[in-house]
This record gives structure tokens, sequence and C-alpha cells, in this order.
């Protein structure tokens, strides 16, 4: 008889040894995150800025919330793209306890994809409906489309506490809705949604003051700028007492872990929380952004840059909570550094061959018959 | 093998295919409508012709609704299901080809952020750089199919990675140029059923003619899936294509999938021909959607064939498709299921409880109870035995037995079954008795499947194994010691139906 749950590491073993796929797990989640912040932020602010207009494109709220989600239409196809890859390398390295928490989460799980094809397709209802400038009807799939992302992510922090916390599996699997009184569920889920909502203001606060310095409708980029500019205010301020609360309600010995760990844990942690008190003070300096452009583009910067060091922390903490049952089982590797290589060479070669068709779309304007 | 089980009551299987069937059909149409939205623009600027550059507009707006929401949200799908319901064999097949996907994803990135591009350019950028991105998407779109298929094909024919173990052997397998080949036209058949659509608001005076160009690249989708598939049987190894081919194939369903699939391909040239070449003004919303019925019949009657050859397995000869690896068949024997998996030891101890763990574990993969392939079906029941026995009216005897017996006992003709059997009048007097004899076939069918074991135990592991020589060609063996055999037969014994139903 056995009475370990956690199944065993899988013979066919590592085609390059673990610290790569850590590291490509953290890469490729930071940019998901990205992404994920513009679709889960930017719809619900979308939507509430959408419900303060009243639902008219004329007023900059409404405004607002149709460039979000202009932005959206794009952003959720990347969300999904880039989420494939660390769907991919969570997969390689911590295949027991993913599978696992999504077996013991199933239905709900599964559920996600049709909360995303709901949510996705409403997105883009909302924006051939056209409705906001007609006055009806678009608001209802806005909010369609951000419940929807927010139960996703409700989903998804639940599969990770699952998946990092093998000692629980035994209860959960007489009753999977255990997890929602898991006392980091909460603070975590709004560690994500408030991270989410400042992104995506802030991205919305940078747009509009380039368009304001163009001279383009100078009035409405400017409200459009003020607004977004104290939203990103206020979640950071709720971010930083969240992120606290957090850090407050761990598990004994993942914090411990994460305090004793020297450098190496410490280091992006403090890091971290300096660059976001620093945020803070950034975003209290000014009221109207467009006077300051440098600060915006300084400001998003360092937001992103917090999220990237934040996703190492995030990766660090669940490697504490599974320090325990990790410690037991080891991969067996047999690099395979040519495929490796060829991997690396064809991301860059794709990479460059985005960026050269973007730059070629954007040099070549045209109109009329020249157009396509 | 060691992970929990999702309880789904309609199964696995059938949750695959409701996720499955879609996408596989979406991604083909997002490969080939690629390569035939950027050929139409680019004929579109050359001719300077605006019903053609229509068409490419328009099945750009669907490629990207269809293909970049839809097709990439299923993709995943696959992914979200496989690892749910077989996640040791899902485990297995990412670890063995972690690159594969890696090279896969950047295709895929590529492919996305070009069709977002070229739909959101149309009327706003010069015609070369539009045509640029449309061609970047193709290649994005057909690399990854040509680097996916690698995986797939791998799995029905690993070829001499069974041997080395290494990438490329399986990658490059036996089946993998010709089931390109394959690929690359129902790819083009499949973009060519959905445009027909797109191409329906032609204006009236073009109308003909654009349909006329869509039946050329119909036809030449048939010639080339044509080709494909025949390529891909060439090379089929000989046990794989015995399953479903010559005088007495191992498997009759198979074949007759087979069948299906030639003349479901028949019928997609002919109706395309008549309907886009011969007499253009035939195709309605309705003629394109007997067409479009005809080639998915066509490719999910070629994905069935494929997926039920290599049954059991997940990867031939090397892991079955509920996750159980062919090297760990004699260690779970001797040790037990339940030493191999938590899972299977956690709970109720009594023996019928146990039984239906490991059945959850071991067969649920492919059976559910009373749904797709349910087990009480496939069991032995008291009516069935009464039917054989009785044969009333006469010939319905032989039906009942070779739909519910003839499986489990191919060694017996009808008249000899009907010779073992008691007689109707006692078979009813006595339902204790065939309730005992359903039992003591399961059990023995049990054993049969374990010893069956052995076989794939000391069967060459560095070729591919004959499945048709197998006791239960379609099914892996069971593994376990043989108390835990006793006790999965004890909980099948429960679901056995016994006279007057339950
Ligand atoms: C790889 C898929 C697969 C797995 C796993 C599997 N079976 Fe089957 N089984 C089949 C198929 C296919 C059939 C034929 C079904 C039909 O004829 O409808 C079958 C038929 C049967 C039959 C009827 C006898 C026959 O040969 O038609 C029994 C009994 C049975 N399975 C028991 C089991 C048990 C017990 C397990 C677990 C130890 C199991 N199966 C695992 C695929 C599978
Ligand atoms: C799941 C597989 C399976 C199915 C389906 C099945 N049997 Fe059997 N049956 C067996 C096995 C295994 C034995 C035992 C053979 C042995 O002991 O050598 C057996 C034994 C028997 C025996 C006893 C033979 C003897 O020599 O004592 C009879 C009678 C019989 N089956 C009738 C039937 C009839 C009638 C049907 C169809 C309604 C049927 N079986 C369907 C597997 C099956």
């Amino acid at each position: 008889m056995n009475p370990n749950l956690i199944p065993a590491v899988d013979p066919a073993g590592l085609p390059g040894p673990a610290w790569l796929f850590h590291i490509l797990l953290v890469f490729t989640f930071f940019l998901h995150m990205l992404f994920m912040n513009l679709t889960l932020g930017g719809t619900l602010l979308a939507a509430f800025a959408h419900l303060r207009s009243g639902g008219r494109r004329d007023d900059f709220r409404g405004a607002l919330a149709g460039r979000l989600m202009a932005v959206n239409n794009f952003g959720i196809s990347l969300t999904i793209t880039t989420g494939v890859a660390p769907l991919l390398f969570i997969q390689v390295i911590y295949h027991q306890y993913f599978y696992t928490a999504t077996i013991l989460l199933a239905s709900i799980w599964f559920a996600t994809l049709i909360l995303l094809t709901v949510g996705y397709y409403a997105a883009y209802l909302y924006k051939f409906r056209g409705a906001p400038t007609r006055g009806q009807g678009g608001g209802l799939w806005l909010g369609v489309s951000a419940l929807m992302f927010f139960v996703i992510a409700m989903i998804h922090v639940a599969v990770n506490l699952v998946s990092s916390q093998p000692e629980k599996w035994g209860s959960l699997a007489d009753g999977g809705w255990n997890v929602l009184g898991d006392p980091t569920f909460w603070p975590r889920l709004f560690h994500f949604v408030l991270a989410g909502i400042a992104f995506a203001a802030l991205v919305a606060v940078w747009w509009a003051v380039r368009r304001a310095g163009a001279g383009v409708d100078v009035e409405i980029n400017t409200e459009i700028a003020r607004y977004a500019w104290r939203w990103a205010l206020w979640s950071t301020v709720l971010q930083v007492a969240d992120g606290f609360l957090l850090l407050m309600v761990l598990p004994k010995p993942v914090l411990k872990g994460l305090m004793s760990g020297g450098l190496a844990t410490l280091g992006p942690l403090t890091l971290a929380i300096f660059i976001g008190i620093g945020l803070l003070m950034m975003l209290a300096r000014a009221s109207n952004p467009v006077e300051n452009p440098g600060l915006v583009t300084g400001t998003l910067g360092a937001m992103t840059l917090t999220i990237a060091i934040m996703s190492i922390t995030r990766h660090q903490v669940r490697a504490l909570y599974l320090e325990p049952a990790t410690s037991q089982h080891h991969f067996q590797v047999v690099s395979q550094w040519g495929n490796f290589l060829l991997f690396v060479v064809l991301l860059v070669a794709g990479l460059a061959t985005v960026a050269y068709m973007v730059r070629r779309v954007l040099t070549s304007p045209a109109t009329g018959e020249d157009a396509a | 093998m060691d992970y929990p089980i999702w309880d789904l009551a309609m199964g696995g299987g059938l949750l695959m295919a409701i996720v499955a069937i879609p996408h596989v059909i979406v991604a083909h149409f997002a490969v080939g409508g690629g390569l035939l939205i950027a050929v139409t623009e680019t004929l579109a600027v050359r001719r300077d012709d605006p019903a053609l550059r229509e068409l490419a507009r328009r099945s750009s707006l669907v490629l990207i609704l269809v293909s970049t929401v839809f097709g990439a949200i299923s993709g995943v799908g696959i992914w979200v299901v496989a690892g749910l319901i077989s996640p040791g064999a899902i485990s297995a097949l990412i670890h063995t080809y972690v690159w594969g996907w890696a090279l896969e994803w950047v295709f895929f990135v590529l492919e996305i952020v070009a069709a977002l591009v070229y739909y959101a350019t149309w009327d706003k950028i010069s015609k070369g750089a539009h045509l640029l991105v449309g061609w970047l998407y193709f290649v994005g779109a057909y690399m990854s199919l040509v680097v996916i298929n690698g995986i797939i094909t791998f799995m029905l024919t690993p070829g001499r990675w069974l041997e080395t173990h290494a990438f490329w052997d399986g990658f490059f397998n036996p089946t993998y140029i010709p089931s390109t080949l394959l690929r690359t036209g129902i790819a083009i058949l499949m973009a060519t059923v959905f445009m027909v659509f797109a191409a329906l608001k032609t204006p009236e005076d073009r109308r003909a003619s654009v349909l006329r160009y869509l039946g050329w690249w119909l036809a030449g989708g048939v010639i080339v899936s044509y080709a494909g598939y025949r390529w891909w049987e060439a090379v089929l190894p000989e046990t794989v294509l015995a399953l479903f081919r010559g005088a007495a194939p191992s498997l009759a369903s198979l074949a007759a999938t087979r069948h299906f699939v030639l003349w479901a391909l028949a019928v997609t040239l002919v109706v395309g021909v008549l309907i886009l070449i011969l007499m253009p003004k035939l195709t309605r919303a309705a003629t394109a959607v007997v067409l479009a019925l005809a080639a998915f019949a066509f490719f999910g009657g070629y994905e069935r064939l494929r997926e039920g050859t290599r049954k059991p397995f997940l990867i031939h000869s090397h892991l079955f498709s509920n996750g159980l690896l062919v090297s760990d068949i004699e260690t779970i024997n001797a040790e037990g299921v339940a030493s191999w998996s938590g899972w299977v030891a956690r709970g109720d101890a009594d023996p019928v409880s146990f039984g239906r763990r490991i059945f959850k574990t071991e067969c649920s993969s492919c059976h559910t109870l009373d749904g797709y392939q349910g087990i009480r079906g496939v069991m032995p029941s008291f009516a069935e035995v009464l039917a054989v026995a009785a044969d009333d009216p006469p010939g319905s005897g032989e039906r009942v037995f070779q739909a519910e017996c003839a499986a489990c006992h191919a060694d017996l003709s009808f008249a000899e079954m009907r010779e073992v059997l008691p007689s109707p009048d006692e078979i009813n007097g006595d339902p204790e008795m065939i309730y005992d004899l359903n039992v003591g076939m399961v059990s023995a069918t049990i054993a049969g499947l374990r010893a069956m074991g052995a076989d794939y135990a000391a069967a060459d592991r560095d070729r591919m194994i004959n499945t048709a020589a197998m006791d239960y060609p379609y099914m892996p063996p069971f593994v376990g010691t043989e108390k835990e055999a006793d006790m999965l037969g004890q909980y099948l014994a429960t679901l056995i139906p016994q006279k007057g139903g339950e």
C-alpha cells in the first residue's frame, strides 16, 4: 500500500537541466502576465469606466473603455498565446502537482475553457456592437467579459494553491471548494487583480499622454490620462497593503524559507517592495500626467520591472511550498542541447520576424488605391 | 496510473472528442486558409481583381474569429482535457517532446501575431506590406503543422525511436512525410469548404468565376489528400495495416472506417466538381454545407482510423492510453497497483470499493459505466445468455451471439455455444446460476487480461509490437496482483445485469 498521494516523477525525464526549465517557466510566465494584466485589469477597468460614462463614447470614460477593449481584441489572443508556453513548462517540471490539482478541481478547471470562449466573444460583441455610441447593449457584453476573466483568475489561483500543497490533497479530494478557505486565497487573487488594473491603467495613461503630446484630441486625452492615473495610484496603494497581508498569511515554513533564503529570495522580494513603494511615490507626484510624459514612461517601466521581479518571487514561493515534496523526487536528465539551441535560434528568428513585420506595417501606411 | 481520477459520467473519451474534433478541423482550416488567402490576395493584386480581394478579405475575418479565438482556445483545451483524463500519458508525451512543443510554440506566436496584423491592416497599409504579412502568416501556420505532425505520427509509428529513444528518430518516423502530405491536402480541403461560404457573397457577375477558382483548389486538395493517404497506408508497418486491410482484417470496424474514408473523399470530389466547377449556379448555402460535411466526414474518418489503429497505445509499443508503460507491467504485477498509486490505496478497504478504484485507474480512460463503451454493456448479461439459448425468433440468437459473445468466444460458433448452454427453461428457472456463470466469465476475462501482460512484457521492446496477435488487441493488459484482479472482478460483478434488468 502506498500512502503517498504524489505521483512519481515522469520516467521520461528532462531533456535539459532543471534550472533551464525553471528559467523558461518564469520568463514565459512574465510575458503571459503582461498580456494577462491587460486582459483582466483592462477589461475590469473598462467595465467600471463604461459604467461611469453612462455608456457614452463622447464621455472620456466611455472613450477609455473603447480604447482598452480595442487593445484587448488583440490582447486576449496574446494572453492565450503567451500562456501556452508556461503551460508547457509547468507540465515539464511540475507535472505531478499540476495535473493532480487540475483533476481535483476538474470541472471548474475545464470550465475555464468555456468561460474564456464566452469572455472573448463577448469582448468582440462589445466591439462590433459599437454600442457605446448607440447607447446600449455593449455594456452588458463588457460586463460579461470582465466577469468571465475575473472568475478565470479565481480558478487559476485555486489551481495554483492546490498544486503547491500536496499535503492538503487528501481533504481536497473530498471537497474541492475547501480551497476557498485557504487564508492566502483572497489576498493572492487580489494581488493579481490589482496589479492588472494598475498596469492596464498605466498603459492607457501612457497612450493618452502620447496622443495628447502629438496634439491629437488633447482635451479628451488629458482627461483620460488623469482618470486612469488615479486608478493606477489607488490600485497601487491597495496593492502594497495587500502584498504585506499576503506575506503575513503565507504558511510559516514558506515565510521562514523566504526570509532565510539569503540574497536569492530576499533580494528579489526586497527589490520588488522598494520599487513598489517607489511606484507609489511616482504616482502620487503628479496629478496631471500629460504635463509629465517622462514620469509616465518611467512609471510604466518601473511597473513592468516589478512584475518581472515578482514573477521570480512567486516562483520561489511555490518552490518553498513544494520543497518537502520535491526534495524526495529527482528527474533523470538527458540533455538535448542541440534541440535547445534550435529552439533559441528559432525563437530569436521568430521574434525578429515579428518585429520586422510590425515595423514594415508601421512604415507602410497607405490609403485609397494604394492600400491593400 | 498514479494520478487521481476525474469521475466523469460521459467518459473522458467523449469529452476529448467534443473538444478535439472541432479543433482539428479549425486548425487545418487555419493552415490551408493561410495558403489560400495569401495566394488569393496575391492574384488579386496582380490581376487587379476586386472580387478575389473581397474573397481574401472576408475569409480573413472568418480566420480571425474562428481560428485565432476558437482554434487557440480549443487547442489549449486539448491539453487541458488530456491532463484531466490521462495525465500520465500526456506527461510522457510532453516530456519526450519538450523541445518539439517549444518549437511549435514559436511558430504559433508568429502565426497568431501575423493573423491579427493581417486582419487589422486591410485598407490601411500598402499592398506589398499586407501581402508580406499574409505570407508570413502562412509560414507560421504551416510550420506549426510540420512540427506537430512529427509528434502525432511518432505516436502511431515511433520507428527507430523505440530502440534509440532519440528525438529525431521519433520525429522523422516512417509515416512522417506521407502524413505531412496528407495533412497538407486536408488543410487545403478544409480551407476551400469554409471559403465557399465567403465566396457566396461575391457579386452576381463574378460569383461563378470565384467559385470555379475555389473548385480547382478543392480538386487539388482532394488529389493531394488521396495521394497522401495511399502513401501513408503504403508505409504503415504490416502489423498495423493488417488491422484494417487484407482479406481478413483483424478489426472489422476499422476496415469499415477505411471504406467510409475513401467514399467520403470521392463524394467530396464529385460534389465539389459539380457545384463549384461544372454548375456554380447550384452553389447555395445548403449545397456548400453538404460539401463541407463530406469533407469533414473524410477528415474525421481518417483521424478515427489513425487513432483506432494505434489503440490500445498512446505511444505505440511504449505507453498505453491509460498511462501504463510497457516497461512497468511486471513491476506492477508483482507489487500491486495499490503500492504503485496512493490514490488507489486511499479510501475504503472493502474489495468492491477497492475494485472500483482499480477500475477507475486502469479502465476508465476507455470505459464509462453506461455511456460510450460502457462496461455494463460489454459484460455478458442474463438477458443475452437467455436470448442466445432461446433463439426466438430463429436467427435472433445468432445476432445476439455475434454482437455480445463472439468478442470473447471467437473459438466457438453459435451452434457450439448453444450446445454448451443450458436450456431456456433451466436458465429462467435458475437465474442465480447464470449470474454465477457471468461472474465467472468476467473474472476469467480479467485473468486473461492479466496474462496478456506477460506477452507484452516478453515482446521485443525495440520494434513495434503486433497487437493483433494479442488476446484482446484493443485493450491494455490488466496490471496488479492476483488479489487485486479478484477485487476488480468483485466490483465488476456488482455491475453485471441480472434477471429483470438490474
Ligand atoms: C485502450 C482502451 C481500453 C482500456 C484501457 C480498457 N478497455 Fe476494455 N475494451 C476496450 C474496447 C475498445 C473494447 C471493445 C468494446 C466494444 O466492443 O464495444 C473493450 C471491451 C471490453 C470488454 C468486453 C470484452 C470484449 O473483448 O469485447 C471487457 C469485459 C472489458 N473491455 C474490460 C476492461 C477492463 C476490466 C479494463 C481495465 C483493466 C479495460 N477493459 C480497459 C478498450 C479498452
Ligand atoms: C467479457 C468476455 C466475455 C463475454 C462478452 C462473454 N463471455 Fe462467456 N466466457 C468468457 C470467459 C473468459 C469464459 C471462461 C472460459 C474458460 O473458463 O475457459 C467464458 C465461459 C462461458 C461459458 C462456459 C463455457 C464452459 O465451457 O463452461 C458459457 C456457457 C459462456 N461463456 C457463454 C457466453 C454467452 C452466451 C455469452 C454472450 C451472451 C458470453 N459467454 C459472453 C468470457 C466472455
